[in-house]
């Protein structure tokens, strides 16, 4: 009882600590706010884009152009108000003088020569329009002598293609669509721990840097305070989760899925959700975690100061990146003895087992030795942890050695 | 104001080594109810280190160490008021907000822990600094802060490691006056301390260490008798010699 209400204390405590530092918001609103900027320069070039499509199409500007290859139809021409010319020479020195705004070569053997076109600066972006124009004069002239809408439709590359593949039982492959829900835990994983971690280490140095150690462990269990640590610290990755897809939220409401690039519903409701997948993702993710928060953790207690456990920090980073060094040997060769060794090296195999166990590539005895490894060397490292904080903290001005930890057991 | 013979604190037989170093040899002694007792001896004499393995923080060699009857753990924190030797705060949090926080640890609900801390604030005249941050206070502010985290929840024994260590003459007054009021209330007292003036004013009875080993035991009078000296300063540079006294130590 008094440990349950101790521990709601520090939970309490260190929730509300960490919420009401500056840096904390800066952090947490810095991302949608960078968010809400890069869907504000979308949402505006692309309105731009369609201004400018519209605008580009009822822009008279004077067009002449030079077809060797015989392909551009006259009345096609004649549609965009192009005019055809007999000497190249000539027409581009009109363009360079400004008597006419645009000229299109087109070489006698279009597949091997490239279209040369010749126009007077409009911008960087704008200039864009006169490549637009050549290329659909060619088209729709294409087009034109292809009497067959299916062929119409090849020559425009506007077919879709669907695709069904069958495993090895002849069972029907989801393919990217069951890929996706077990990847969502690789993506929990990553935010977690890149997010939190920090502040995770930052926590737990902060006793020994405040001199409040003592104090502490003759009122509070150790386990309990690294508990509470580690629950206020999840808490405000909620806050900041919320915090940061909120833009998200309401840029899909207000705006549409299409603004912001989201799946709309019928693409949501392809994603295959195979049970086994992802009992085994979420299990693989919570290993990770512990076995990460643990580490972290233990770095912090034994670091004296918050500055020397930060470049650990980077370093439990940088191995949880390494596996996306060898990501296409992952996808492609799942037994290559280095994807093997990654997969069940504790501080690489959170990353590369999600990987395999989203792509299908992990077998469940391999996952359950993985998550086994995960979870008991996770829970090792948190209780090490804990004995760790308690006498790391006691070495207020320097690391704590392995000789003083024996030294001082309890 | 010794209520009784019975020992709060008991400590039997006490070895602690670090490595080959033996910091604590044999060491027995009693604290009884009531009383306010010294414990006594240079630096690296041992003294923190009996402390710490007293309440649990480390693990004897050898011996037993009791509070109350039986081992000390966190759980018993309710009862004990702690000032440390390494003492500090949360630097980045307000003051009212750590002593709540402590209060709370020490089994005070939120709203007591917040109104007792408020009425201590008053009396040491921090009233105006209780939503401050303690980084924002002076060194002799944020002592007063850490006496009242130390006393909130009107504790039954009171440790207190080198409690003047630091402190302004207004704080040392102001930890005397709350050691007294301790007293008066019946709490068991420890003050681990080189200030013999202090001892002979506050103690009942004392321990005074060397080389880890008891070198004198029993009440101020007994000691001075013993030594055949007129105050506990000539009994230090007695059993120290003025050499040791001169070098001194780490802990």
């Amino acid at each position: 009882m008094a440990s349950r209400h101790n521990l709601s204390t520090v939970v309490s405590f260190e929730f509300w600590r960490t919420v009401k530092k500056p840096s904390f918001w800066i952090a947490t609103l810095s991302f949608p706010l960078l968010f809400a900027a890069v869907i504000g320069i979308v949402f505006y070039s692309s309105k731009s884009s369609s201004d400018t499509s519209d605008q580009l199409a009822k822009e008279k500007f004077s067009i002449v152009y030079q077809d060797e290859s015989d392909v551009v139809l006259p009345q096609v021409a004649e549609n965009l108000r192009a005019k055809s010319v007999a000497n190249k020479e000539a027409a581009i020195e009109d363009v360079r003088s400004g008597d006419i705004d645009a000229f299109f070569y087109y070489p006698k053997n279009l597949s091997k020569e490239s279209v040369e076109i010749y126009g007077k600066d409009d911008g960087l972006f704008n200039n864009g329009k006169y490549s637009a124009v050549a290329e659909q004069m060619l088209k729709i002239s294409a087009s034109a002598t292809i009497d067959n809408p299916e062929l119409i439709a090849v020559t425009q590359g506007t077919i879709s293609t669907e695709s069904t593949t069958y495993k090895e039982n002849g069972e029907v492959s989801a393919g990217w669509f069951a890929a996706i829900p077990p990847l969502l835990f690789l993506v929990l994983f990553y935010l977690t721990i890149a997010m939190l971690g920090n502040n995770l280490l930052n926590s737990t140095v902060e006793e020994k840097e405040n001199r409040v150690t003592e104090m502490i462990l003759t009122t509070l269990n150790p386990t309990v305070l690294i508990v509470g640590k580690l629950l206020a610290t999840f808490m405000a990755g909620i806050v900041q989760a919320v915090v940061m897809l909120s833009p998200a939220v309401a840029a899909y409401f207000l705006l549409g899925a299409e603004s912001i690039n989201l799946p709309n519903a019928d693409i949501l409701s392809q994603l295959t959700f195979d049970p086994t997948a992802m009992i085994i993702g979420a299990l693989l993710m919570i290993g990770g975690m512990m076995l990460f928060t643990g580490t972290l953790i233990a770095v912090g207690a034994i670091m004296p100061t918050a500055k020397e456990a930060g470049q650990y920090f980077g370093l439990a980073i940088l191995v949880m990146f390494v596996p996306f060094y060898i990501i296409m040997l992952i996808l492609s060769d799942p037994s290559a003895p280095v994807v093997q060794a990654f997969t069940f090296f504790p501080y690489t195999a959170p990353v590369t087992a999600l990987l395999r166990n989203a792509f299908g590539s992990l077998s469940v005895l391999d996952a359950a030795i993985v998550i086994s490894t995960l979870i008991i060397l996770g829970t090792i490292v948190i209780m090490l942890s804990v004995r760790l904080f308690r006498y790391g903290a006691m070495e207020y001005s320097g690391r704590l050695s392995l000789k003083t930890l024996r030294l001082k057991r309890k | 104001m010794i209520k009784s013979a019975q020992p709060v604190i008991s400590i039997d037989q006490f070895s602690m080594k670090f490595g080959d170093k033996t910091v604590i040899d044999n060491l027995s002694f009693e604290v009884k109810e009531g009383e306010t007792f010294g414990f006594l001896g240079s630096n690296g004499s041992g003294k923190t280190t009996t402390m710490r393995a007293l309440l649990g923080i480390y693990q004897p060699t050898l011996g037993t160490l009791h509070i109350n009857g039986k081992e000390f753990t966190p759980e018993d924190g309710k009862m004990l008021g702690y000032l440390p030797e390494e003492r500090g705060l949360y630097k980045k949090e307000s003051v009212i907000d750590v002593m709540t926080y402590f209060g709370q640890l020490k089994g005070l609900g939120k709203q007591e822990a917040r109104e007792w801390s408020m009425k201590y604030l008053e009396r040491v005249q921090l009233a105006d600094k209780a939503k401050s941050k303690v980084d924002k206070l002076s060194g002799g502010q944020q002592q007063k802060v850490q006496l009242g985290v130390t006393i909130m929840n009107d504790p039954k024994v009171l440790i207190l490691d080198e409690p003047t260590k630091g402190f302004d003459p207004v704080n040392r007054r102001l930890l005397m006056d709350i050691i007294e009021q301790q007293r008066a209330k019946g709490a068991t007292i420890m003050l681990i301390t080189h200030d013999m003036s202090e001892v002979e004013r506050l103690c009942d009875r004392l321990i005074l260490l060397k080389d880890g080993n008891k070198a004198a035991y029993g009440t101020v009078p007994e000691v001075l008798a013993q030594f055949k000296k007129k105050n506990m300063d000539d009994v230090f540079l007695h059993v120290y010699g003025e050499d040791a006294v001169l070098q001194g130590g780490e802990e």
